[in-house]
């Protein structure tokens, strides 16, 4: 049975108990579903006709190529260790005459070939493993700075780069 | 899911990988290729990027544990696939990352596989404008009609992130549209 109020009115049972959830519910459904009208309905992007019919085959054949590929090389094994005893025999008998001269130490370097070095190879270390190869104990932010970091900077980097702007608490106003 | 974990089993036993290898391809191959094709926009590069991806996983399934869905899963390495050559391309060419993007979107002018008008080009300039998050996040949501809580499982972040994320992407999107 639904509740009297002064004017007689009734509602159903329960209706005001979970109301807030409802009306989240219908917030989010709207939001949804909602469509941006300064927006055009498709992005234009087109593919070759039957093109999904053969993305299977496709991937298969090249998983097969690959495969093949390394099976290949097992063939040329003995050449490899032929060539790898004839370069040790070279590389012992050249060691064996240069014994007179000195060896170049690391600090015979050239800064900057070490810095060419650094630049052009493919090192593909992670952030991590260069942060624990290179100490940052009295290095300064603005030492590797190519302009001093100045606070909008921080502030357009926070816009762009940070999932949860709100849980910074920023006055949205104060940088927009 | 029941039928999910025994396509896995399936796929994780050498007897019957190649068949669950080709039933897996055909049920998530066109929801990845837009996803990965608005990342890359161009049809070439997003049929390379989406053959790697399916190679990634036919390679990586035996460590696949199961903590999330297989297509989140599948989507997280589509997503890591584009990013990485973006990135590679950028890094071969000598340019960054935006310049990059920028000559991506004029290229597609030219592209057959690309029927947009003026507003599609400039939208698609738009997005070239967003960081990488609030563009994904806005492609997933606005055009692959994907749920907060399935991104939120792909791209491993909060549903109240890609809500703030969706609602800055639209408003730059609508700003930059909007501006002559």
């Amino acid at each position: 049975m639904g509740k009297k109020d002064e004017h007689n009115f009734k509602t159903p049972e329960g209706y005001f108990d979970n109301f807030h959830e409802r009306l989240m519910q219908k917030i989010d459904a709207d939001e949804d579903t909602q469509k941006l009208t300064f927006l055009p309905e498709s992005d234009g992007f087109s593919l070759p006709k039957g093109y999904f019919e053969h993305v299977a085959d496709n991937v298969l054949s090249t998983l097969d190529k690959k495969e093949t590929k390394v099976v290949s090389l097992k063939s040329y094994k003995k050449y490899y260790y032929a060539a790898a005893a004839i370069a040790a025999v070279f590389l012992i008998f050249f060691g064996l005459n240069t014994q007179t001269e000195s060896p170049i130490a690391f600090e015979d370097l050239a800064n900057a070939e070490i810095d060419a070095y650094l630049e052009n190879a493919e090192l593909d270390l992670t952030s991590y493993e260069l942060a624990e190869l290179v100490s940052l104990e009295d290095a300064q932010l603005n030492d590797v700075m190519d302009t001093p970091l100045e606070t909008e900077n921080i502030l357009e980097y926070l816009d762009e780069n940070i999932e949860d702007i709100e849980e910074l608490n920023l006055n949205f106003e104060d940088y927009e | 899911m029941i039928a999910e974990e025994a396509l896995i089993d399936q796929l994780k036993s050498p007897e019957t990988r190649e068949k669950a290898f080709a039933v897996l391809v055909n049920t998530h191959k066109e929801r990845l290729y837009w996803h990965i094709r608005r990342i890359v926009l161009n049809h070439d590069d997003a049929d390379d990027v989406l053959q790697n991806t399916f190679i990634k996983v036919y390679r990586n399934i035996e460590g696949f544990k199961g903590d999330s869905k297989l297509y989140s899963w599948m989507y997280r390495i589509a997503t890591n696939e584009s990013l990485t050559f973006i990135k590679q391309r950028s890094k071969k060419s000598g340019i960054s990352d935006e310049e990059l993007k920028n000559r991506m979107v004029e290229n597609l002018e030219a592209d057959v596989y690309f029927e947009g008008s003026e507003i599609q080009i400039k939208l698609q300039k738009a997005l070239a404008t967003l960081p990488d998050k609030q563009k994904l996040v806005f492609n997933m949501k606005y055009y692959q009609e994907m749920k907060y809580e399935e991104i939120s499982e792909v791209l491993e972040t909060s549903v109240g992130a890609l809500k703030t994320s969706y609602h800055l992407a639209v408003k730059k999107i609508e700003t930059y549209l909007k501006a002559d």
